[in-house]
């Protein structure tokens, strides 16, 4: 790992003159076109803000940062393509399978940033057409409320959720709303089947939207176990909030959450610099800061996060996301009932 | 009132008719305009629902997916349920207190006439913020108090549930019974009370048979009004009944609009709820008529407060419960969640910070223009409701063009159309070329426009009622246009009703959200609209800041309201 980025480092600066001078005048045009609009699901509302905020900052361009739900970010976008509007410059999604159909209807704007090849060797190349590219990645793993329950009371494994002593007392995010919850939701609908979700049923989890909602459910003692994202619920807890984080034993669900330029943007300067921004060092380290993963070799994982070499991961492919989250949020609403 | 006009106009209006007049091209263009905020957006509406997606064919198609599934069917008569539900629950809030503060010397009646219209401005997702912050089943303040007195396991109330969403519901829709009730009872003769007391009937007797059936067709328009307010609503529902778990027509209309977007499919699934709006307005406008007769017959007679004795604390007692319900509590809660840290964690001082407020108005790129956004679109379409429905009443009023009404008529049907069923036929309408207005702050406010003017009509065809025509002519007389007329005599006389009209419209237009979910774009994202994104994370604490703003920010207009047209001006009968 450490050699690899290394060799990273030394790639990056012998290509470095060459790749200034085109930053320059990508720069230069970007702050022309003045601004740019961002549909953005990776993060928080706090960590997309700061994002927003440190690339107007560095290069003078301002980000519309529109922050909701995949889903409701994908609902967007596709009224604006119905009605031949071109309003997202850059569209960050965590279900794979929007760029997986965006990608196949010819929506996006071919761009492969000069960064793209700085990142962790194994976020790279997501995309083998060059069309989207990680520009996030994070956890679904078991979180709790630290106030209510002892650390060696926590779920283990994501069944021990099922266990009857949790009735009234999980949170969880909606498939309908949150890729990441969507993408959660397909990984143990392929470990355990159906079945899992008609037991989970059982134990009357409370139903937020974002997965970031877990965040807030159990902060404020509503609900005492979740299937939360690392990154939001670590952030929240460095901040004095009663959390932690349980890694299961059968897997953190690892979300690689992409970002691409939309065809036809209005802005495709700004568009290509943000997505080079996106892969940079102070992207990175804003991302580290909130405790999502930095993608970046040369910023070190926060404190208090598992380094990703160290938990074990599960995902499922690209094209099982694509074909299976719009069934299971079908499945999710029958079982749950909205 | 002066009803002396007709007599006056008639013989005039047939030579005015002739030569040539500028009001002709007038009233066409209002007919147009007309045509396109009311009648255009419902004809899509319907058509499209019968319209194939892709190859524009007539179809049943729609109808079909919008019916076909037991969950969307389940959703229709969960609406149902609720509106029932939220109805009855207002008017048992709303009822006692209006018939205390209109017939009785129950104290502090003006102080309850202040809460209820401090609950009437309160935008029914603020309610619902604050009641998950005070009835959580867990967390909430309520059930943690009420752990605290009795040691129990946990509270009793959830607000994640069907009875709760339907008292929040309730708790902000019943002053519109509470307007329809007082207005009622305030016309009762206390002669016809003092008949039955005379006759041996007690204070509640006579309340109970005599009072309360001639109110009951006020109470019972009331009750309508907030059955349609309860089925049409879709923020409340939004950030409660999906962690409910269970669905109404409103949140099923919003998945609609998903992933596909299907258009056609709302248009179909929103019919029923059009359908059932028509029909309860035609009722309640039967029932109200109905009740004009009462109020005449009652009108010479005197009205004397009824001495409730020592029941009169009893009723205050009420009164103040209802308000510690709707007003109190919740914006006690509101306030503790915005000034704090993390509002789980109470009231001490090391809980108290000003970063939600920060982050909000300085941090956050699009809340604090939301909120600029909010008041520029309602200060657009209320200015473009009072003008429009002023030139509209004027010409009906003074009989200017034969087949007036229809003017008038087309100024009021957007009343039978909820505003989740407008957006949609707006969105249908004028989203897509040739008008292209999708994510446009004009398609926003011409919604707004069109939603609100049956409130601007009412007022402007009252106020011009109460104007004798003289005055006009005597401009016509001397030379003077019409259009002079309505500038120069009839605007400045009529500047305070107008006042009022504009503030009835401008203040629920700055937190509508049925519709606006439906037709903002990135770049015209209003407060409610930023309100329900923030809920998605569940951060009440940054949504109870900027809730508090919104609010905050009405109070000045309030204030000039009052000031202008006296302490209740928006919870008068003639103002819905």
């Amino acid at each position: 790992m450490k050699r690899l980025a290394c060799l990273a480092i030394i790639a990056a600066l012998a290509f470095a003159p060459a790749a200034r001078a085109d930053m320059k005048a990508l720069e230069e045009a970007a702050k022309k076109e003045g601004e740019l609009t961002w549909y953005i699901a990776h993060y928080t509302s706090e960590g997309a803000e700061e994002l927003g905020a440190e690339f107007t900052k560095l290069y003078g361009v301002k980000v519309n940062v529109v922050r909701t739900t995949a889903q409701v970010a994908y609902q967007r976008l596709l009224q604006d393509l119905k009605n031949n509007q071109t309003i997202c410059d850059v569209f960050s999604s965590t279900d794979v399978g929007h760029f997986v159909r965006l990608s196949a209807e010819g929506r996006f704007e071919k761009y492969v940033p000069e960064n793209a090849s700085k990142i962790l060797p194994a976020f790279r190349n997501f995309d083998p057409a060059g069309f989207y590219h990680t520009t996030s990645a994070g956890l679904v793993v078991i979180t709790y409320n630290t106030a209510k329950v002892k650390a060696e009371d926590a779920p283990k494994k994501w069944q021990d959720l099922l266990d009857i002593k949790w009735k009234g007392k999980v949170s969880t995010g909606h498939p309908g709303f949150s890729g990441y919850v969507g993408t959660w939701v397909l990984t143990m609908k392929n470990l355990y089947g159906w079945s899992y979700f008609d037991k989970l049923e059982k134990n009357k989890p409370q139903i937020g939207r974002s997965i970031n909602d877990t965040v807030t459910a159990l902060n404020a003692g509503e609900r005492q176990v979740a299937a939360g994202a690392d990154g939001s619920t670590l952030f929240s807890a460095a901040r004095g909030n009663p959390l932690a984080v349980s890694y299961p034993s059968d897997g953190s669900v690892l979300i690689i959450a992409p970002s691409a330029i939309m065809k036809g943007s209005k802005r495709p300067a700004a568009a290509k610099l943000f997505m080079e921004y996106l892969n940079s060092v102070e992207a990175a380290k804003i991302n580290a800061k909130h405790f999502a993963v930095p993608l970046r070799p040369e910023v070190p994982a926060p404190a208090g996060a598992r380094p990703l070499s160290e938990v074990k991961t599960i995902r499922p492919t690209v094209a099982e996301i694509s074909k299976g989250i719009p069934e299971v949020i079908e499945q999710w609403r029958d079982t749950f009932g909205n | 009132m002066t009803v002396a006009v007709p007599a006056l106009v008639t013989p005039q209006a047939p030579r005015r008719l002739l030569s040539f007049d500028s009001t002709w091209l007038l009233w066409i263009a209002i007919i147009a305009v007309l045509l396109f905020l009311v009648v255009s957006p419902f004809v899509y509406l319907v058509i499209t629902s019968f319209t194939a997606e892709r190859t524009g064919e007539f179809t049943f198609a729609n109808y079909a997916a919008a019916y076909g599934r037991a969950r969307y069917i389940d959703a229709l008569v969960n609406s149902l349920k609720l509106g029932a539900a939220a109805a009855a629950l207002a008017g048992l809030f709303a009822v006692p207190l209006a018939w205390a503060v209109a017939r009785t010397d129950m104290p502090g009646r003006g102080l309850t006439r202040m809460l209820v219209l401090a609950t009437f401005i309160t935008p029914p997702y603020t309610g619902a913020v604050a009641w998950i912050l005070l009835a959580g089943p867990n967390a909430g303040w309520l059930n943690r108090f009420y752990v605290l007195l009795t040691g129990a396991e946990a509270g009793p109330l959830n607000i994640y549930s069907f009875p709760g969403l339907a008292l929040v519901i309730a708790l902000y829709s019943f002053p519109y019974i509470f307007i329809f009730t007082t207005a009622a009872l305030e016309l009762v003769s206390s002669e016809m009370e003092d008949a039955a007391n005379i006759l041996g009937a007690g204070a509640w007797r006579t309340m109970r048979r005599v009072t309360l059936p001639l109110a009951l067709p006020a109470i019972l328009g009331g009750l309508i009004i907030c059955f349609l307010e309860a089925i049409a609503l879709f923020g409340s529902p939004a950030m409660i009944a999906i962690p409910a778990r269970f669905n109404v027509v409103t949140t099923q209309l919003f998945q609609f609009f998903g992933n596909p977007v299907r258009v056609e499919v709302a248009a179909a699934y929103a019919m029923p709820l059009l359908g059932v709006t028509i029909l309860l307005i035609l009722i309640q406008r039967l029932m109200t008529r109905r009740k004009g007769f009462v109020a005449l017959t009652g009108k010479g007679g005197e009205r004397r407060p009824i001495q409730l004795g020592p029941w009169r604390w009893a009723m205050f007692g009420y009164a103040m419960f209802v308000a510690a319900l709707a007003v109190f509590l919740p914006y006690l809660f509101l306030i503790q969640a915005a000034f704090a840290k993390a509002w789980g964690r109470g009231f001490g001082l090391e809980n108290l910070s000003l970063r939600n407020f920060h982050f909000v108005l300085f941090e956050h790129g699009t809340a604090a223009k939301s909120v600029i956004n909010s008041f520029l679109y309602a200060g657009v379409s209320a200015t473009a409701v009072v003008i429009l429905t002023l030139g509209v009443a004027y010409i009906v009023t003074r009989r200017l063009v034969p087949f007036g009404g229809v003017l008038g008529f087309l100024c009021i049907a957007p009343f039978v159309i909820p505003g989740i069923v407008l957006a949609i036929g707006f969105y249908a309408a004028y989203a897509p070329p040739p008008l292209a207005l999708y994510g446009t702050a004009l398609i926003l406010i011409l919604a707004f426009t069109t939603r609100f003017l049956p409130i601007g009509y009412v007022n402007a065809s009252a106020a011009l009622r109460s104007l004798n025509p003289e005055m006009e002519e005597a401009v016509r007389v001397l030379g003077g246009s019409r259009l002079t007329a309505l500038r120069r005599v009839v605007a400045p006389l009529l500047k305070r009703s107008l006042l009022g009209a504009w503030l009835l419209i401008f203040i629920p237009a700055t937190r509508e959200l049925s519709a606006a979910i439906f037709l903002y774009g990135p770049n015209t994202k209003v407060a409610s609209v930023m309100i329900f994104d923030m809920s998605e994370e569940g951060n009440f604490e940054y949504l109870s800041a900027l809730a508090l703003i919104l609010q905050v920010l009405t109070l000045p207009l309030l204030w000039i309201g009052q000031k202008a047209l006296g302490k209740d001006f928006m919870l008068r009968r003639d103002a819905t």
